[in-house]
């Protein structure tokens, strides 16, 4: 090719690819939310006098163009491919991969944030806790956990250190451990959260420390395959997971009743699987409380449960051992509100909070 | 509106390069002001208004200086126009700090008003500035066509982050301008060199420095990774700015002169200057530093000059006691370089030249960029070992992992190497080293506008200029 011929080839290419682009983005339509990324996408925004002057029209388009352009999906994966195999960045906006398993950084330890958790669950059991409870409390290792003894370098929390102060600071609780438990094959490799058919032994593990019942006739299902929320941010490659779920009779006889909501529901929403989390299947997701009754309960032990989002695939294998069981999300609800709808005495109290919670705890109400 | 940006590149870009190419040429500087208007009011709707009145007054004082050219009161319109343009660009840029400098010094308790920059002053009053004196020194007659005027201040492709394009060597581009593919598809080139270096590099150091000032544990390493980070991306985003300038200036028919030339290869802090941001330091050469006597005065008046066209230097990169020492200081080195150091220097092997002019550099952009003495101090000894926690750290090993592949493509893109081997190359095997440049330069935008699309960090380091 002789330059002359190039300098045309590169102008005609140039002016394609800007103007089609352009014309395609004109042409095509807006979207609502991004499948791939799991959120709203902006819409085009409003033009008044006001929001040209001060800037935020011009900031809103920068958004909405960028959303709504064309090819979207494709170019953030090949973002990420390059980002991470050519110029062989350690993560993407904190998300990297490790033999195929996705992982988030989480990093560095927050002591404030650990003192504020074990504050917050010390309030709890000042306010509302006494002598007729048991009161427990675990913590669930993110997954990162597991790459302590990896020959690669990470950033990774001082796990020792998490645990020393929230053990220093909750004297009155019984601290179960699960750090041992636990290995990175029960949990998801596209999402934060772990896998429900492999916490059959985290239940045992509560159960023992706990004193209560395990079904151990169950039944595991699957619900197709899951793309987790780590997976939407990094985009690439074909790795997936598959949803799987236990059942076993009390989860079948059991009915969950959504306070906020005021409204009954089964322990599993099937509806959630079309949504953009299919993890809120388990117990319909983030929600402040709710109160799940165990229909063929031989016993009348109470539970009441503090957790996050690992609370949801957990606390369906504890049903068994249980008549009735309170989950709370101290996130979504304030403490001093809690009086209204659980009576705390002589009940189970577990506090389970994955180190993501802890180390980020300032959400807690 | 900035160059790398999804509005830019894919809304504005277009459209202007439409309307202006399918509109007769005696037109097409009414398009480029109305579209350079329509960019800058995007970024900076409230003080649009304020460029416009100094266009205006501009105009007015440039023909007033050629019509009292012959009178005694000849400089009478010059001086009034420099001093209100000086005048605008200190209330907005310096004031606050002289009443911060009020209250530090004389123990008052001014408040102070808040004001905030507008994007680009400091660039646009320059050229204001080389328009009034070049009219003055008769190098350019005053230009009796507003509009005219108006494109060469507003001129959207060096509006906010230069080059400070001078108005004689722009005059007759006003006025008639050559159009060719070649000149267009060497302006496209550019002008992705210019996109990629910004995003693809400088944006990437910038996460680095970042994470160090989130992350720093006061390791050696450390502080020598936010060094080389900070130094690097402040390279790659300026001149990288001015690349994209100086290509979509071709696009439009425009030559501007170049504005960076490699400026880390030299082997002198006088050579860095000579490549660091020349449109700058060649106007305060022609324009304060000439004026001064330069360096055909006494000794005295010699350091003298230096010290003000570099504490000026200083204060034109913002408004804080940084960019004043951080101006000084190489004012002081080029003393240095010119008197004591000179013999030196020139004695030095070259890969020590290079050293001391890297670490010169890495320091004087550590002071750049620092935000308090303390600051600034507990890095540059950091780099030095004092005051460290340690040599490594897990953090700062896990970050010189992370980054080593970019820092070495910066390294190698920071000197001549890609140019005189694609040039060497294209000379023995053209037509396949064509087809290569259009492969590559269209990669670099894709990937260009997928990092662009991401979200990812995409600072504007010019607001405070």
């Amino acid at each position: 090719m002789s330059d002359k011929q190039k300098y045309i080839v590169e102008m005609v290419i140039f002016l394609f690819i800007i103007l089609g682009i352009f014309f395609l983005n004109i042409i095509k339509k807006d979207e609502d939310i991004s499948l791939a990324e799991r959120r709203k996408l902006e819409k085009m925004p409003d033009i008044s006098i006001d929001k040209i002057l001060s800037g935020k029209f011009s900031d809103d388009f920068e958004n909405y163009s960028s959303d709504q352009f064309v090819f979207r999906d494709n170019l953030r994966k090949i973002k990420n491919i390059f980002h991470l195999n050519v110029l062989k960045q350690k993560d993407v906006n904190g998300y990297f991969i490790e033999d195929e398993v996705i992982y988030k950084i989480e990093y560095p330890l927050k002591e404030y944030s650990i003192l504020n958790a074990s504050n917050k669950m010390n309030q709890i059991k000042d306010k509302y806790l006494n002598d007729t409870n048991k009161i427990y409390y675990s913590i669930i290792p993110d997954k990162s956990y597991f790459l302590k003894d990896n020959k690669k370098t990470h950033l990774l929390l001082d796990y020792d250190k998490l645990i020393t102060i929230m053990n220093e600071n909750l004297k009155d609780f019984n601290y179960i451990n699960l750090f041992e438990t636990l290995e990175i094959e029960d949990y998801y490799k596209t999402d934060t959260h772990w896998k429900q058919e492999n916490l059959l032994k985290v239940a045992e593990k509560l159960s023992k420390e706990m004193n209560f019942y395990i079904d151990n006739n169950y039944e595991i299902k699957s619900a197709g395959d899951f793309l987790g929320v780590y997976y939407s941010q990094l985009g690439i490659l074909g790795i997936k997971d598959e949803l799987k779920y236990v059942v076993n009779d009390s989860i079948k006889n059991s009915v969950v009743y959504n306070v906020e909501k005021d409204k009954e529901g089964s322990v599993y929403n099937k509806e959630e699987l079309t949504s953009l989390d299919k993890y809120n299947f388990f117990l319909s997701g983030p929600t402040p409380l709710l109160k799940i009754t165990n229909n063929i309960s031989d016993n009348q032990k109470k539970l009441i449960v503090f957790r996050d989002s690992f609370g949801s695939s957990l606390i369906p294998l504890l049903i068994s051992g249980y008549k009735e069981i309170y989950v709370v999300d101290t996130r979504y609800i304030s403490i001093n509100l809690l009086g209204n709808y659980i009576d705390f005495n002589n009940s189970d109290v577990l506090f389970i909070y994955s180190t993501l919670l802890i180390n980020q705890s300032s959400g807690l109400k | 509106m900035v160059f790398s940006s999804i509005t830019f590149i894919y809304y504005f870009l277009p459209i202007v390069i439409l309307i202006y190419y399918i509109t007769p040429k005696k037109y097409r500087n009414l398009i480029l002001l109305i579209s350079s208007l329509i960019f800058y009011f995007w970024g900076e709707p409230k003080y649009g208004i304020l460029m416009i009145i100094s266009i205006i007054s501009m105009y007015i004082h440039g023909i007033l200086i050629e019509k009292f050219k012959k009178t005694k009161y000849s400089k009478l319109p010059v001086i009034t126009g420099v001093l209100l343009s000086i005048g605008i660009l200190f209330y907005f840029k310096y004031f606050d700090f002289l009443i911060e400098n009020i209250n530090l010094w004389l123990n008052k308790k001014i408040d102070t008003l808040g004001i905030v920059l507008p994007i680009g002053i400091s660039f646009y009053t320059f050229q204001m500035i080389s328009y009034l004196i070049d009219v003055y020194n008769k190098k350019a007659k005053a230009q009796k066509n507003i509009i005219k005027l108006a494109t060469y201040i507003a001129l959207f492709p060096q509006l906010i982050a230069g080059p400070i394009v001078r108005y004689s060597d722009i005059e007759k581009q006003l006025d008639n301008r050559e159009y060719s593919i070649e000149k267009f598809a060497k302006g496209i080139r550019r002008f992705i060199i210019g996109l990629s270096k910004k995003v693809l590099l400088a944006n990437i150091y910038g996460e680095l420095t970042n994470a160090f000032l989130e992350y720093n544990d006061g390791t050696v390493l450390f502080y020598w990774l936010y060094g080389l980070a900070n130094m690097m991306q402040i390279y790659f985003d300026f001149s990288g700015y001015s690349d994209m300038a100086i290509g979509l200036g071709k696009m439009l028919g425009f030559e501007f002169l170049e504005n960076f030339n490699y400026p880390y290869i030299a082997k002198s802090i006088t050579e860095f200057w000579r490549r660091w941001h020349i449109s700058l330091s060649t106007f305060f050469r022609d324009y304060v530093y000439i004026p001064l006597g330069g360096n055909r005065v006494s000794k005295i008046k010699w350091v003298r000059n230096i010290l003000i066209v570099w504490t000026l230097t200083g204060l034109w990169h913002g408004a804080a006691y940084n960019f004043i020492i951080w101006g000084v200081m190489f004012g002081i080195l080029l003393i240095l370089e010119k008197t004591i150091l000179k013999n030196i220097i020139e004695k030095m092997p070259n890969f020590l030249k290079h050293i001391y002019v890297l670490l010169i550099v890495m320091i004087s952009f550590v002071i750049f960029n620092g935000e308090s003495g303390n600051e600034i101090i507990e890095r540059i000894i950091g780099l030095f070992g004092i005051n460290v926690t340690g040599i490594l750290s897990n953090t700062s090993i896990y970050y010189l992992q992370s980054y080593l592949v970019i820092l070495i493509i910066g390294i190698i893109g920071c000197t001549n190497l890609i140019k005189e081997v694609s040039e060497r190359v294209n000379k023995k095997f053209n037509k396949i080293s064509n087809i290569l440049e259009i492969f590559i330069l269209f990669s670099l935008l894709i990937l260009c506008s997928a990092y662009i699309i991401d979200g990812s960090f995409n600072p504007f380091l010019y607001f405070r200029f």
